[in-house]
């Protein structure tokens, strides 16, 4: 099973593999992001970082901070 | 699974400072409720205003129009007008535009667009490739700032706009207030205030920020869930200020402690109170009028006309001298 991770309007995408059964605040920390600086869809739906992370969940991350 | 604090449904949004869970419903709720309350706090609007809110097409300032249109509507003597500077920042402000004109159209608002090349003769990107041929000591953000606050004022007054409200929020506040603590600029912070700008002047439109207490990442949650979100762009300039690295460091701060960015942010009306009566001695003299363009002005020119005669791109009189060389394909401007 293969958990993505995608910054919306990026190139930045990561495939997880073996991080089911963690919250997204953790694996959000494991690849060197701020939570502070996403609102977080799971399958499109918008979640809060203490969700736990399942079986194929793709993840879209939508960065808060402003452009400029 | 995450749960709202008042119903227990999934939550959208964790508040670890506030140690609270809110689903969609509740977050929209806690959203209305914080901005109107900071309205009323600091008595941003009265019951008769032509509000110009100023929008870049960013998210912010996206759903401060959408807000602010939806809470016009229980108020009858409100009327809501958008105001977009461009400044011509190639690859970046075209796309924000159609995210406005999106939105815009959506809500049915009047709108204005006013750009750097109609109004000063040049887009930022010549203006920052003719400092850089000058050796001019200014950053991009220094030129985007002074000109898009000069243009916003005046466009605004020429709208018939009583009072302008712009998307800032509680982020943007505190990383301008550390910035403004590193230059020792002290006259920058007594005006961080939720209501900002000189009264005294016929030329001045008073400016509010209904977002200053709420987190960058709630007013992009409130974009999100309205389905206002643009596509994501960054500016190509962003990324040289200062601004940029406070910004990481300050979140990185708030994930170890939560309650930071608040605590910041009282730090900062705390220290607005206190240097309050002492304004005189940390604003020097009075506020005039520019000599060239009669606009506001702390000296005998205002920043603009500073930075435009230093550029070499107005005369004395005021008037545009166009067509220099800023390198940019070939050897004149290609506009």
């Amino acid at each position: 099973m293969t958990v993505i991770v995608r910054i919306i309007d990026t190139d930045k995408i990561w495939q997880l593999t073996g991080v089911s059964g963690k919250t997204i605040r953790e694996i959000l920390k494991s690849i060197g992001l701020i939570i502070e600086e996403y609102v977080i869809s799971r399958n499109g739906e918008i979640v809060s970082e203490d969700e736990i992370v399942g079986e194929d969940d793709y993840i879209t991350l939508y960065p808060v901070v402003s452009g400029g | 699974m995450a749960r709202c604090s008042i119903c227990g449904k999934r939550a959208v949004y964790i508040s670890r400072a506030l140690a609270k869970g809110y689903c969609k419903k509740h977050f929209l709720e806690y959203f209305d409720r914080k901005v109107r309350r900071t309205i009323r706090k600091y008595r941003m609007f009265s019951e008769k205003e032509t509000i110009i809110v100023a929008v870049s097409g960013g998210k912010d300032s996206l759903a401060l129009l959408h807000y602010l249109v939806k809470l016009s509507k229980r108020v009858p003597g409100w009327t809501i007008k958008a105001l977009l500077v461009d400044e011509g920042i190639r690859g970046y402000r075209e796309t924000t535009i159609k995210d406005f004109l999106r939105v815009a159209g959506e809500l049915g608002v009047e709108y204005r667009i006013v750009r750097f090349r109609d109004e000063l003769g040049y887009t930022l990107d010549e203006i920052i490739e003719i400092g850089r041929r000058k050796k001019l000591p200014y950053h991009p953000c220094s030129y985007c700032g002074v000109f898009r606050r000069y243009l916003l004022n005046k466009a605004a007054r020429e709208m018939g706009g009583t009072v302008i409200a712009t998307a800032h929020n509680l982020d943007d506040v505190i990383q301008t207030y550390l910035m403004n603590i590193v230059k020792n600029s002290w006259e920058k912070i007594v005006r961080l205030g939720p209501v900002s700008g000189v009264t005294g002047h016929p030329r001045f439109v008073r400016k509010v920020k209904p977002f200053y207490e709420i987190l960058e990442k709630e007013s992009a949650l409130y974009a999100v869930l309205n389905n206002l979100y643009p596509k994501f762009v960054e500016c190509p300039y962003a990324q040289q200020s200062m601004r940029w690295y406070l910004r990481k460091h300050i979140n990185k701060l708030e994930e170890m402690y939560p309650g930071t960015k608040y605590s910041m942010l009282r730090s900062l009306l705390r220290i607005i109170q206190l240097l309050e009566d002492k304004t005189d001695k940390i604003i020097e003299g009075e506020i005039r009028s520019c000599r060239i363009c009669g606009e506001p002005a702390s000296h005998d020119l205002c920043r603009a006309c500073t930075y435009r005669l230093e550029l070499g791109i107005m005369d004395e009189n005021g008037n545009i001298i166009r067509d220099i060389d800023t390198g940019a394909s070939g050897n004149q401007l290609s506009r």
